[in-house]
């Protein structure tokens, strides 16, 4: 294969690594600090991806057109919206339903990913079709052979990168990060030692939250379109990969969106099918994984105690 | 007792009436005075008990319902037989209640979970087309439908038995859309355009020909009424002699404690394996009828979407109990159709409607009641 | 069966040698010597985390040993599941309440017979009226054991399990697992939360259905002492995963070893 064009795939799939990373550490993050699912997450996604383009078409209507500046309020607008859904769904949703079987909340979640993909479909205008994204980071390329490196890709690479280095800084070298820590290892100790619970709890939803709106800014961005179904597929991707790294852990949800986006990528290069059978591709490694290492390549649970 | 007996039937008279005006009225105020009056006689009987005499007497001759529920059926037919679009809804509704009994024991009894319940319903559609397109005798095709969808379901018996919980969900989750993705992009299988199936044609008797009975016609889709009350109840039946029985039990066993279970010699995989197939071959043979019923299949019919108004069947009716699954998939297929304005939204709908249930009633409209073995002779 | 007659080797039910078992860092069974009589009641004490519930899990299966053998009625059942366990004839009670709460009391009990049940399909769904015979039979049973315990609570057969006060769910445990007969019965702190009326009246039902059954083997981990030095012919002590003591309870009190397991070190005079 011509090395341009390895090239080119290499950076496609670290890009989609990135984006599987960052969807990834939101549900570890959720998984780490209330043992749930939260099985909308990769609507959440989509949903900040869609808050971005209408803010940026307001930007654009309001006659403000600065780059930096559009793309700055964008991601800002994207991700504090997605960190009030976040919230808002652990009040609401997740933490009443903490006593009730995993199933219950389990079904609360898809149903309330169901929701924001149909209020996407239904109330925004055209939302049953894919919407251009608008290019807002400078589209200066540079050809190195058959490999395109534009700049606006690896400036969202290393934003991709960053965000999730700055959730994981928070949740290891902050006072907070280490009451979401205490809170994922043993609540009801920490509760007894003065943390709050529940704000914890809906601060760490927020983060994870905030993190999937930047995700999908990013996501906007790079493929310069979405869809009100993308969800669907980061979710699954995301959970997988979460689930792969070994639920709970940072570095394992890094680990696992790279992995996925490495398989991703490989399988569309060297498998003998049209690219439509990618996502059919991207199902069946998730399945296979999952049964043969259900418990995450990384963390092994121990056994149950009767 | 026989007042008891006498007052259920009555009971069902006068819903089989309820039921006839709520399919075939095209008044909306009707409709919703229906839903409303519904509504409010649940509530009285929940809140008052008031139908416990007869309810129990009812469950102590299961024979005595089942003839009641068939000729109210009977009736609401009779009523409706030149009505095609509303004999269509009935017999939809009742080949979803199929489908949705055969989730029932994997989620209900088992616990086992699946949200790939439209993948194979349309396993059992698509072998259905596949094989009446070659000539397959219809019965056959429609059985075949059920098997090959057990078949494909042992695909996934490995990841299902591996995984507990959100695991198992994501596995579900990922083949459901495998499923549709890939019919969508394989054109061997006729692709996003779909198939055509040919109307049933049992040992001679044409379904898709209107009947002519001496002066009287009625709709074709009476044919199919008949056949989807006839699988429904078989169906219903099956679950019932499932439940009430030491499979059933070991079902609940491995639901709910699998630990203990397997302790007292339990064969987990076993139960499990057991529930799974069973829901699958229900699954498949509702959905091969279904197909032939349409006469066209497509892709976009068994989404994860389709699989999701499933699960929401069997929540709303109450996870673990047949019963309430035709009132649920009444309320679920029904509703949308008749009020059209909500259509559209009916996927915003539903997914409001079971979080709500889950939040405030989580055991759904019919609760699952005590096991009780043999009702019939607790007389 | 007294303590003068002798005790050879082949009484032994059941013998486990060198029995380990890790969690992780933690040795929780340590090379565990240990074997029970056929016929008697075995105390098997020591303070919270000296491996008595670990033990109990090895022996039925739901943790495979790292190392060791365990021999049950002459056949080595080591590692194997637990539903061949079960089989074999060994029965437990659960230090944690384990029913299905929302299944009725006869549901609950009848888990424990399973063994004894038709588990096809087509038995289940198709021949009814064998299934009405079993059936009548299992409520029999059920009805039988429970009275022993508690004739109230037979009375309550179709009830939920979850309408039990605590008590009465420990006696259905117990029943669950007596209703398939088993050879050695392993009961893991039945008294717990109990008074002592409550737990003498227990253990008054235990030792009558023992009397009935002459093949009844148990171990019996408690915490009550009391429960101890009237049920046990011998008692195990346990401490960090290993045995410090064995004997009658008379003899192990007043071990020195055994006192400072439970209590710490002894204080210089």
């Amino acid at each position: 294969m011509d090395p341009g064009v390895a090239a080119q795939y290499a950076f496609n799939g670290l890009m989609l690594g990135v984006i599987y990373a960052m969807v990834a550490v939101g549900f570890t993050l959720f998984f780490g600090v209330l043992d749930v699912i939260q099985f909308a997450h990769g609507d959440v996604v989509m949903a900040g991806a869609f808050v971005a383009l209408a803010t940026s078409l307001a930007l654009h209507a309001l006659g403000i057109a600065v780059p930096a500046l559009v793309v700055i309020v964008v991601a800002c607008a994207a991700g504090l919206a997605m960190a009030l859904v976040g919230a808002l769904i652990a009040r609401y949703l997740v933490l009443p339903l903490r006593a009730a079987p995993a199933f219950n909340t389990l079904l609360v979640t898809l149903m309330l990913g169901s929701i924001l993909r149909e209020l996407v479909r239904l109330f925004y205008p055209n939302g049953s079709n894919p919407q251009p994204f608008p290019r807002l980071l400078p589209t200066v390329s540079k050809n190195l052979g058959n490999f395109t490196l534009r700049l606006d890709s690896v400036i969202l690479l290393v934003t991709g990168i960053a965000t999730i280095v700055m959730v994981n800084l928070v949740v290891r070298r902050t006072r907070f990060g280490l009451a979401i820590r205490a809170v994922a290892q043993d609540s009801d100790t920490a509760r007894s030692m003065g943390i709050d619970f529940e704000r914890v709890v809906l601060v760490t939803f927020a983060i994870g939250s905030a993190l999937a709106g930047i995700a999908g800014v990013v996501y906007g961005l790079y493929y310069n379109e979405v869809n009100f179904d993308i969800g669907l597929l980061l979710g699954v991707i995301g959970f997988s990969a979460a689930v792969v790294g070994g639920l709970g852990s940072i570095y394992g949800a890094i680990l696992g969106g790279f992995l996925f986006a490495a398989l991703q990528t490989i399988g569309s290069v060297a498998l003998p099918v049209s690219s439509a059978y990618n996502n059919v591709f991207a199902f069946a490694v998730v399945i296979i994984l999952m049964t043969w290492k259900p418990t995450g390549l990384i963390a092994e649970r121990p056994s149950e105690r009767a | 007792m026989r007042s008891h007996i006498a007052v259920a039937a009555a009971a069902f008279a006068v819903g089989g009436v309820w039921l006839w005006a709520f399919l075939s009225t095209d008044s909306v105020w009707l409709f919703a005075s229906l839903i409303v009056v519904a509504v409010l006689a649940f509530a009285f009987f929940q809140r008052f008990d008031a139908a416990g005499r007869y309810r129990r007497a009812l469950a102590t001759r299961p024979r005595r319902a089942a003839l009641f529920a068939v000729l109210a059926v009977a009736g609401v037919a009779g009523g409706l037989r030149d009505q095609a679009y509303p004999l269509l809804m009935l017999c939809t509704v009742l080949l979803f209640v199929v489908a949705c009994i055969g989730l029932n024991i994997q989620t209900g009894y088992c616990g086992i979970v699946n949200f790939a319940g439209a993948a194979f319903f349309g396993t059992g559609a698509y072998t259905a087309a596949v094989l009446s397109a070659h000539g397959v005798p219809h019965l056959f095709a429609i059985v075949a439908g059920g098997i090959v969808a057990a078949l494909v379901g042992s695909l996934l018996i490995l990841p299902v038995l591996r995984t507990r919980g959100y695991y198992a969900a994501l596995v579900t989750i990922a083949f459901g859309i495998l499923f549709s993705t890939f019919l969508e992009v394989n054109s061997a299988l006729g692709g996003p355009q779909g198939l055509k199936l040919p109307g049933i044609d049992l040992f001679g008797w044409r379904f898709n020909r209107d009947i002519q009975l001496g002066g009287a016609s009625a709709s074709f889709y009476v044919n199919y009424l008949v056949l989807s009350l006839a699988l429904a109840l078989a169906a219903f039946v099956f679950a019932r002699r499932v439940e009430r029985s030491w499979l059933g039990l070991a079902f609940d066993a491995v639901r709910l404690d699998e630990t203990a279970a397997a302790t007292f010699g339990i064969g987990i995989a076993r139960a499990k394996i057991i529930a799974f197939t069973l829901g699958n071959l229900l699954c498949g043979i509702s959905g091969a009828t279904y197909a032939m019923m349409q006469g066209f299949i497509a892709p976009n019919n068994f989404t994860f979407g389709e699989s999701l108004i499933l699960v929401s069947i069997v929540i709303l009716g109450g996870i673990g109990n047949p019963l309430g699954i035709v009132p649920a998939a009444l309320v679920i297929i029904v509703v949308p159709q008749k009020l059209q304005f909500i259509q559209e939204y009916r996927f915003l709908l539903y997914g409001c409607l079971v979080i709500l249930i889950l939040l405030f009633r989580p055991e759904g409209l019919l609760p699952r009641p005590l096991r009780n073995y043999f009702p019939e002779s607790s007389a | 069966m007294t303590l003068a007659e002798p005790v050879t080797v082949a009484d032994w039910l059941l013998t486990c040698r060198g029995l380990t078992m890790r969690f992780g860092g933690v040795l929780a069974l340590d090379s565990l010597d240990l074997h029970v009589v056929q016929g008697e009641i075995l105390g098997l004490i020591g303070p919270n985390g000296s491996g008595k519930t670990t033990f109990f899990n090895v022996l039925t299966g739901l943790y495979r040993p790292h190392a060791g053998r365990v021999e049950f009625a002459g056949r080595d059942i080591t590692g194997h599941s637990p539903q061949q366990v079960c089989r074999a004839g060994i029965a437990r009670t659960f230090q944690r309440s384990r029913l299905c709460l929302p299944l009725t009391v006869l549901d609950n009990v009848l888990i424990g017979n399973h063994p004894r049940l038709d588990n096809g399909v087509g038995f289940n769904v198709f021949r009814r009226r064998a299934l009405r015979h079993q059936f009548d039979e299992g409520v029999e049973t059920s009805r039988c054991l429970l009275a022993t315990f508690n004739p109230d609570l037979a009375a309550r057969l179709f009830d939920a399990a979850a309408t039990l006060d605590m008590i009465d769910r420990r006696r259905v445990e117990i029943c669950r697992a007596l209703v398939n007969a088993p050879t050695l019965l392993l009961l893991d702190e039945p008294s717990a939360g109990m008074t002592h009326g409550e737990t003498r009246e227990l253990m008054d039902d235990i030792l009558q259905i023992r009397a009935s059954s002459s093949a009844l083997t148990i171990v019996i981990i408690e915490h009550e002492m009391n429960v101890i030095e009237r049920m046990t012919q011998r008692c195990v002590v346990l401490n960090y995963g290993e045995k410090i003591a064995e004997g009658p309870f008379r003899a192990i009190a007043s071990d020195a070893a055994v006192q400072e397991a439970y209590l710490g070190q002894a204080m210089t005079t």
